[in-house]
């Protein structure tokens, strides 16, 4: 009987460390290549700089070419006009600061980029993180307990991407009540307790999602004018509860309904509850719609499942397009035109146009072999990087703004271009 | 223990054999997307991984215990595998023996824990789906080569693609290979030694070691077979899934056991047949595939899966009942 407990107190020591060594490990490998990618970070940072520049341009540029569709915006363009990211200029940590930093997984490369502009940063400014996050993006409760863990450490700030955002709400209370500063990045938290949250490093989402809408207008526009009855236009959004993807899918459906409509068609969406009920605009039902979009959402997070919800969209003979929101949901979309092989970049001849979202070995390929037309990317680096600066700034008692950063349209023609290339992790 | 003067309509593998002409007719009346080929295609794809596994689950199951660890451990082993292809320029060949290596050997550690230290299936295999879940985790998403890149041939064991782009053919020989793993261990179950002692251990343990089975070793060597099998599901899964992520697998293993359970395999143990579990998957398959054919929301595919499961234990449950009577 005694072999029995000790083996059972061996096997629940195995347990506990095969959960708590992956973090680990990945800050230890962190620290590993530090010493060898000195060189390479520093080129990285003038990068970051450049593109900075760059993005300023990009956004002039689309407000001014913009006609329309823009002048609502305008007026909250002209207000943050100011940069965000000068209030770090000249930023020094008045301590060597330690902050947890609970990531949604380790799941993706995205998150290895993310860790990547943390470490840039941690290095510049002489601060320590810890990188923490839970198996997969589904496990919400592993990482509400991960957050409680870090909270009753005191920290003098955390930074968080929660993958629930309801879900966290009361440890954001508990900080809010303890005075420790919340930076999120990635995902915002929309109706966070007052005080907790003091800067919001994230994609704005719904301009990302906007962003992959116009360009695929822009290829199947002419398909839509010449169409002779409905035609389909599908999204596969991962899930319907974390604010990020929502609002992707989101501005994706807006600005698509938007962009058909000033075109004089009529729209309907259908598919899951909560993105039907989200869309705004939609004038038309179902059955008599010039375009009807459907939205998929499959159980859970997994690109079998995006597959097969992909798929049903696909099989119909009258789609002409469709977006995978995400990096799991748009390999999704790839494995099922493995079959399916409708997808390519010539929608005139009956080619299905298909955009895709985030990087990742495989969506790069399919958007260089022309399978997707293009793909929005998020800057993983630099949002993990400013997380940092937020950190530390707020760590030093200042008052923050949020750290909105842009989503990046990339296609085979621009992929390697130095303001896009380096937010294409592998 | 008699099962002599069963006709063909009490034979719970005839039943599910109906219902998935049933579904599968349901299904193509009621989308005209669902009666494509690419359809089928696509829907083998996806089987092969939880066939593979189901097979192997279907010896433990039969000596009524269960390995929770399948779906975790697939995922696992394919990524560390294709981490050795992408990070350490390993041939495709040996990351497919390091698949089945893995399997072999977790499924030994199963094995040991449960048979030899008669740690419960339940908890044991628990513990082996946290281990191999970490473990999995300690590597980054890992695209194994895709069909066109150097190593990609492996693809080919499954369905062999002739030509490029839109005017391919694909063939799902995988299917063939499916028929032929099923008929191999349809054999191994009910004629050779080591499948006949599987049945003993889950009727009765002890009659089975008193009758002089090295029960030890036989218990150990069903979570042996298991763990090979779920090491040719890794193979499968890498085959299909365009970029194996870390941390997922957790609830792969509930599709393979539950098509096993629909496929007739007693929920106590001592009864079962690897040709039950084979058209079981493809109730579950045809389920998952279907229902967003049909413009269900997923979320009712896990419903209606749960409530098929239900239905197709109670009929085995009625059967023994019938049986005792």
């Amino acid at each position: 009987m005694k072999v029995k407990k000790l083996i059972a107190l061996g096997l629940c020591a195995a347990m506990v460390s095969s959960m708590t060594v992956s973090p680990v490990l990945a800050s230890e490998d962190a620290a590993a290549e530090e010493t060898t990618e000195d060189a390479a970070a520093e080129e990285t940072t003038e990068d970051a700089a450049a593109e900075e520049e760059t993005t300023e341009d990009a956004a002039a540029e689309e407000e001014t070419t913009e006609d329309a569709a823009a002048e609502e915006e305008t007026t909250e363009d002209a207000a943050d006009a100011e940069d965000p990211t000068a209030q770090f200029d000249g930023l020094t940590a008045n301590e060597a600061y330690e902050f947890p930093m609970i990531v949604k997984s380790f799941q993706s490369t995205y998150w290895d980029a993310a860790q990547e502009g943390m470490k840039m940063a941690a290095e510049e400014l002489g601060v320590t993180y810890t990188p923490q996050g839970p198996n997969s993006e589904s496990d919400i409760a592993d990482q509400v307990n991960m957050v409680n863990t870090a909270i009753s450490a005191n920290p003098v700030g955390l930074g968080l991407a929660a993958c629930d955002t309801s879900s966290v709400l009361d440890a954001l209370q508990e900080c809010a009540d303890k005075g420790i500063p919340v930076v999120t990045f990635d995902t915002g938290i929309a109706d966070a307790p007052e005080g907790s949250v003091v800067c919001e490093v994230a994609t704005d989402n719904v301009q990302a999602g906007s962003v992959a809408a116009e360009h695929m207008y822009e290829a199947i526009k002419d398909v839509i004018a010449n169409a002779e009855g409905q035609v389909i236009i599908g999204e596969v959004n991962q899930d319907a509860t974390a604010l990020n993807i929502q609002q992707r899918g989101g501005g994706f459906i807006d600005k698509m309904i938007e962009l058909i409509q000033a075109d004089g068609k009529t729209v309907a969406v259908t598919g899951n509850e909560f993105y039907v009920n989200a869309a705004q605009g939609a004038d038309a039902t179902e059955a008599d719609a010039d375009v009807v979009i459907q939205v998929a959402v499959p159980a859970q997070t997994t690109v079998e499942l995006c597959s097969t919800e992909a798929q049903a969209i696909l099989s119909q003979e009258n789609c002409i397009a469709i977006f995978g929101s995400n990096q799991t949901a748009a390999e999704g979309v790839l494995a099922a035109n493995a079959n399916l092989n409708v997808l390519g970049s010539d929608p005139a001849n009956g080619d299905v146009v298909g955009v895709g979202f985030d990087a990742g070995s495989i969506i790069k390929a399919a958007v260089q072999d022309g399978t997707f037309i293009g793909a929005v990317t998020q800057s993983p680096l630099m949002m993990g990087y400013y997380a940092i600066y937020a950190l530390t700034a707020a760590a030093n008692g200042q008052e923050l703004q949020d750290v909105p950063t842009d989503g990046y349209w990339y296609d085979a023609t621009n992929m390697e271009d130095e303001d896009i290339a380096p937010n294409l992790y592998d | 223990m008699t099962k002599k003067k069963s006709s063909i309509l009490s034979d719970q593998r005839f039943i599910v054999l109906l219902v998935i002409i049933v579904l599968m007719a349901v299904f193509s009346i009621m989308s005209k997307e669902f009666r494509q080929y690419s359809t089928i295609l696509s829907m083998l794809d996806f089987s092969y991984y939880d066939l593979l596994m189901a097979i192997g689950v279907t010896f433990p199951l039969i000596t009524g215990g269960v390995d929770l660890s399948i779906g975790t451990g697939m995922v696992c082993y394919a990524l560390i595998a294709g981490t050795m292809v992408r990070s350490h320029g390993w041939p495709v060949t040996a990351a497919m023996l390091l698949c089945i290596v893995l399997g072999l050997a977790v499924g030994a550690l199963n094995g040991v824990l449960i048979g030899v230290m008669n740690l419960p299936p339940f908890l044991a295999t628990l513990c082996t789906c946290m281990i191999t879940r970490g473990a999995g985790s300690l590597c980054s998403a890992t695209p194994w080569p895709a069909l066109t890149q150097e190593g990609g041939w492996f693809h080919s064991i499954f369905k062999i693609t002739v030509g490029t782009g839109r005017s391919a053919d694909r063939y799902p020989i995988g299917f063939l290979w499916m028929i032929l793993l099923v008929i191999l261990m349809e054999f191994v179950l009910f004629h050779t030694k080591f499948g006949r002692y599987t049945i003993a251990i889950g009727s009765n343990k002890e009659a089975a070691a008193l009758s002089g089975i090295n029960v030890k070793f036989y218990h150990v060597m069903v979570y042996v077979v298991c763990g090979l099998f779920t090491g040719l599901a890794a193979i499968a899964y890498a085959a299909v899934t365009p970029t194996v992520q870390p941390g997922t697998g957790a609830g792969l293993e509930m599709d393979a056991i539950g098509g096993v359970f629909v496929g007739g395999v007693a929920a106590s143990g001592g009864y079962g047949s690897v040709l039950g579990t084979f058209v079981g998957i493809f109730v579950i398959m045809l389920l998952k595939t279907g229902l967003p054919y049909i413009g269900l929301q997923a979320n009712w595919q896990q419903i209606i899966t749960g409530v098929v499961l239900i239905v197709a234990v109670l009929i085995d449950i009625l059967k023994e009942k019938k049986k005792a009577i």
